[in-house]
């Protein structure tokens, strides 16, 4: 953490083809290497497939899924007198916005489809249609939370 | 020559562009491709077209680049960076705004030497302690 001053948030440069943010935000967390032309390659046919087989706006489907894979609030872990307390916390929509990303990201690539250009089109559109492991982790997410509401005034 | 003609120097790691502007209707050649087909991605193709759409001067101008040294994506940057110079050099008033854009500032981030003693630039070989 910084000790002077608060750092400011360098905003994404919108990705050339949708002029969204989020796209690049996107692009960039699947990135390994350094290799972002491989990972824009990849976004970019996903959006194709998802473009072919759902017969909407890939970029709406898109979108859908990230807010359908936000979480609104999680469990932190937090030690009082001695034991553990899953304390329930809001999700900063900051935070939302990562988690959504690195949990589609990672769901897709657990996948049994061929190609990461399949795996990530077809769990963008079961995240947009409200299925897949990523809107189970979100419910699992919001599950924990609520089982662990009596310690939400642990809270700091 | 007779006709009118801009230019600027776009430089960005390794790659210099040499960026020739004239009137015409907004067409670009890049070593004598047309540039759709010159760079591969339409990250690329975004790229070097950026000045001209942030000024509104995508159909005022042909543009005509030589481009050498770097990766693709290196000089794609630095085409760029030559079609702001030139554009400033064709009509000064842009300058503020591409400037404010940061398409004038040449990016001065070079490869980083590797050095010795260490498997690369920063990293070390990995420490034993017997």
């Amino acid at each position: 953490m910084p000790r002077r001053r608060e750092v400011p948030k360098r905003p994404a440069a919108p990705d050339p083809v949708y002029n969204s943010q989020l796209v690049t935000r996107f692009i960039n967390s699947m990135m390994f290497q350094g290799k972002k032309t491989v990972s824009e390659r990849i976004f970019y046919s996903a959006m194709d497939v998802i473009a072919d087989k759902v017969k909407e706006d890939p970029l709406k489907v898109f979108k859908k899924a990230v807010d359908n894979a936000r979480p609104q609030v999680e469990v932190k872990s937090r030690r009082v007198g001695g034991s553990n307390y899953q304390v329930p916390v809001d999700v900063r929509p900051e935070r939302q916005q990562s988690l959504a990303i690195r949990w589609l990201i990672s769901y897709s690539r657990e996948r049994g489809e061929k190609t990461m250009k399949e795996r990530l089109a077809n769990e963008l559109i079961d995240a947009f249609n409200q299925r897949g492991s990523t809107i189970k982790k979100k419910e699992d997410t919001h599950r924990m939370a609520e089982a662990n509401k009596a310690f939400a005034h642990f809270r700091w | 020559m007779t006709t009118m003609q801009y230019y600027g120097t776009g430089r960005r790691k390794t790659a210099v562009a040499r960026v020739f502007l004239r009137p015409g209707s907004g067409k670009m050649l890049i070593n004598r491709i047309p540039y759709e087909e010159y760079f591969k991605t339409n990250t690329q193709r975004g790229l070097v077209r950026q000045p001209l759409l942030l000024t509104s001067n995508q159909d005022k101008f042909d543009l005509y680049v030589t481009v050498a040294g770097g990766g693709l994506m290196g000089q794609a940057v630095a085409v760029r960076h030559g079609v702001a110079r030139a554009l400033v050099e064709a009509n000064s008033e842009l300058r503020l705004k591409l400037k404010q854009a940061k398409y004038l500032t040449r990016d001065p981030r070079r490869k980083e030497r590797k050095k010795y003693g260490q498997p690369g630039a920063r990293r070390r070989y990995q420490f034993s302690k017997r």
